[in-house]
């Protein structure tokens, strides 16, 4: 069928506690939650950024938790990567299922021979109502596969859907309605997961890995040892009370996680109204293991105070200067995206000086001609200051001047500066930059480049 | 370039500098312009050619887009009059622009007139607004004015060894010397403990170490030295003007041979004007200077860059107090920008005016004795342009 070829992983890098959260939650469960500047655009990014995007001919976008209306995130998402023009380019949405959604149809597609390489990324970032966060099942990440045609880390051997007309909880026209439970997880998830094993799955002794992702993972042990499955074949889901369900991502990281764990033949079942099955035979392990290098690497947001500013629902002015939008243009950004996104600079002919803007000549030494270089996205920071009286969620904002490895000059805000005691800004210090929102209050699209210490 | 004619400074004016609410923008130039003319002993119908010196009319009340902002308040029709606009060195650029109409021969009489109204605002409506939302959506976005001017702090005090204390010692200098002047916004002097604990701009720079958005307006009428009426005019003399723009607005902050320790356009227009008014050893051929104190810092940096001392050792002279009243070499005797306030469009006409009042020995309490050559400096945008006026009795 599909080879998984590559994948990149993008968690925030903070974490709140559910003790945090409420009074009686426990100490040492917790949930990834983004900073002010990151969304589900921002987390796509971070974990498509480092995959090889070379003859990539589509790429899919799993959430649950839109940005756009009327604007496909896969092709937002595409141009920020400079993927080739017009490559097929579609959005799953309004399901925590979409990420698997997506892996399914860029698993058949290139089954069928048409695509070579696709590119699936999902990333959600959903915030419960404000006092609900102890009931409400949340945490904020980005995964991105690159399936392929090619012999890759694994391979996705048989996979298959199976729908069902029964929902336990859904909205509908922005209401939240809740079925009788018992009718709709007897009638919907028991009978949907039981009957979809039986059509899909071949032989239940060969997987030493169970992944079953639903809200009700824990009434599926009965239906699986019906079906001839043993306990020890489940992988349990460790990642919940590390970061939170991740929604549309959760699965895809929960199958990463456990080709990190070196499993070999893994059962991948993803169960929101309906169930996407996949079998998955690993032929490498991830030499490079993202996933576990990231759950690993994270600060604690200290109370709910910050908590409510990181997802903007407190006052987000500096003194008394609230934030606004500013001036933007389309044209400005689409003309600039070179410089702006890319990242491409001018180096000189004669004295081999790298600018990030564009000129006419070397301000050094007057030479006309320049060539095109790539920027790197580290460096080293030469000055910097902390601006008190610029609008921002945690004043000050910190303005950094770069010293990129390699050449040339950037000068960008300081990002995930939750903890300045901590990641103490001073000249010297080594950065690496990231893309994230420019101005907080949402009202506009403005990704941009960002430093972030290398905590 | 051959021998330029000498030209002469024979009226002054400048008004109080501070939040004129019962002012407007015309009653700024009517009061300012109406000193001048009457310093130099003219009619308003005298004049031949007038500019006019407003940095920012979008962030104030929309007067000073054009030239006929001055020609309407003060009744001043039919003559060419134009609007310069070169940030914070406008007002320095409309005396050039006058001074090169007299020399051309355009007119016997010139007038530079600077103004700017930006108090009728709330002072975060004014220039931290355009920062934050005018602009180039990414490029710089997150520096306010002081920001730009504080990354130079922190590269001084990481290579020179140059203290927070010497920074915010410029502003207790400068805010003592406004005590002194009538027309300062502030005119309070305050301790060393008070700006270093007055509320945090950017890092290192506190609300005492920034000057404030202002209004006021100042103006100097000019002539050819041939024509001053010795019986008549109490004249003081432009020796040397250079005006410099050396970088840009962003390239400051891309450019990886930029080494935030110096501003070139400050060097090279105290270059050329050093040059006309054959000026080798400043320190000693100076006696006082107006330098363009927008923050603490650039005042530092200005020592240097002015060649009052060498790279380095501008903490010295503000640690010996030479450039204190009474010190060596007098600087912002005026207050400064810091204690004065900064009308953009004025401040450079206002140092001339300064200077002029020290030449003719009028400055009262704070005149600097006998005193005969001295020097104004603006800088605009970020240290990307600056003008240099040497001025003689």
């Amino acid at each position: 069928m599909s080879y998984i070829k590559s994948y990149g992983i993008a968690l925030p890098h903070f974490r709140v506690e559910d003790s945090t959260l409420h009074p009686s939650g426990k100490k040492g469960v917790m949930k990834a939650v983004c900073f002010a500047d990151e969304d589900i655009i921002t987390l796509a990014f971070e974990a498509s950024c480092n995959i090889n995007k070379e003859g990539v001919d589509g790429i899919f976008f799993a959430t649950s938790s839109s940005v756009f209306n009327n604007r496909y995130h896969a092709s937002f998402l595409a141009d920020l990567l400079n993927l080739s023009q017009g490559i097929l380019a579609l959005d799953f949405t309004n399901s925590a299922r979409s990420g698997t959604d997506a892996l399914l149809l860029a698993n058949d597609l290139i089954g069928s021979g048409k695509y070579k390489n696709i590119l699936v990324v999902s990333a959600d970032v959903n915030f419960p109502e404000i006092g609900k966060e102890r009931s409400t099942p949340f945490g904020h990440a980005a995964c991105a596969i690159l399936l392929c045609k090619e012999k890759g880390i694994a391979e996705i051997t048989s996979s298959g859907s199976y729908s069902s007309s029964l929902a336990e909880e859904f909205s509908y026209k922005s209401n939240t309605i809740q079925n009788d439970p018992r009718y709709s997880r007897d009638a919907g998830f028991k009978n949907n997961i039981t009957t979809s094993i039986k059509r899909i799955v071949s032989k239940p002794d060969s997987f030493d890995a169970i992944i079953l992702n639903s809200l009700y993972a824990r009434m599926a042990g009965g239906i699986f040892a019906k079906a001839g499955y043993t306990e020890t074949q489940f992988a349990k889901d460790s990642l919940t009370s590390k970061i939170g369900n991740t929604g549309s991502t959760h699965a895809l990281l929960l199958l990463i996680h456990e080709l990190e764990n070196g499993k070999k033949s893994i059962l991948l079942a993803d169960y929101t109204n309906g169930t996407n099955l996949f079998e998955i035979k690993t032929f490498t392990f991830p030499e490079n293991k993202c996933l576990q290098e990231q759950l690993s690497k994270y600060d604690l947001i200290n109370c709910y105070q910050d908590y409510l500013l990181l997802r903007k629902a407190g006052n987000f002015g500096s003194f008394t200067y609230t934030t606004k939008e500013m001036f933007s243009s389309e044209m400005m950004q689409e003309r600039e995206k070179d410089t702006l996104q890319y990242l491409k600079g001018l180096k000189c002919d004669m004295c081999g000086t790298i600018y990030y803007l564009k000129a006419a000549r070397c301000k050094k030494c007057k030479c006309e001609t320049f060539s095109t270089v790539q920027l790197s996205k580290t460096g080293s920071v030469y000055a910097f200051t902390a601006e008190h009286y610029f609008p921002s969620s945690f004043p000050p904002i910190t303005m950094v001047i770069v010293d990129l490895d390699g050449g040339g000059r950037m000068t960008v805000q300081q990002t995930d500066t939750l903890l300045p005691e901590k990641y103490k800004m001073e000249i010297g210090v080594n950065v690496k930059l990231v893309l994230r929102k420019m101005i907080e209050n949402d009202a506009k699209p403005n990704y941009f480049w960002k430093a972030k210490q290398n905590g | 370039m051959g021998k330029q004619t000498d030209i002469a400074i024979i009226g002054i004016g400048v008004t109080k500098f501070g939040e004129l609410f019962h002012q407007s923008y015309d009653d700024l130039v009517r009061d300012a312009a109406l000193q001048a003319v009457a310093d130099a002993k003219i009619s308003l119908d005298d004049i031949g050619a007038a500019w006019l010196s407003t940095a920012f009319p979008e962030i104030g009340v929309f007067k000073g887009r054009s030239g006929m902002d001055l020609s309407e308040p003060l009744s001043l029709y039919n003559i060419p009059v134009t609007r310069v606009s070169n940030f914070c060195a406008s007002g320095a650029d409309a005396i050039r622009n006058a001074i090169n109409a007299l020399r051309a021969g355009e007119c016997d009489v010139a007038m530079a007139l600077g103004v700017e109204k930006l108090r009728d605002r709330q002072p975060q409506d004014s220039i931290v607004k355009m920062m934050v939302e005018y602009g180039h959506p990414f490029l710089q976005k997150g520096f306010t004015a002081a920001g730009t001017f504080a990354v130079y702090a922190n590269r001084m005090m990481k290579e020179f060894g140059l203290t927070r204390e010497d920074i915010s010692n410029v502003s207790v200098k400068n805010h003592f010397h406004g005590s002194l002047n009538d027309k300062a916004f502030y005119r309070k002097p305050c301790t060393l403990e008070e700006v270093m604990r007055s509320q945090m701009v950017a890092d290192p720079l506190t609300v005492l170490d920034s000057c404030p958005t202002t209004d006021g307006a100042a103006c100097v009428i000019m002539v050819r030295a041939e024509d001053v009426d010795k019986k008549k005019h109490n004249p003081v003399f432009v020796k040397g003007l250079g005006l410099s723009v050396s970088t840009g607005w962003d390239l400051p902050f891309f450019d990886p041979n930029h080494d935030f320790l110096s501003f070139e356009a400050t060097r090279n227009a105290a270059r050329i004007a050093y040059k006309q008014a054959g000026i080798t050893d400043p320190i000693e051929e100076l006696d006082l200077v107006e330098v363009h104190d927008c923050f603490s810092i650039v005042e530092l940096l200005t020592y240097e860059d002015l060649g009052l001392c060498k790279q380095g050792e501008s903490k010295d002279l503000i640690r010996g107090k030479e450039t204190q009243l009474g010190g060596k070499i007098p600087v912002n005797v005026s207050g400064g920008l810091l204690s004065c306030g900064h009308p953009v469009g004025a401040t450079g006409i206002r140092m001339v005016v300064e200077v002029s009042n020290h030449l003719r020995g009028n400055a009262g309490e704070r005149q600097v004795k006998n005193a005969k050559r001295g020097l104004t400096h603006n800088i605009g945008g970020p240290g990307a342009i600056a003008s240099v006026i040497i001025l003689e009795n």
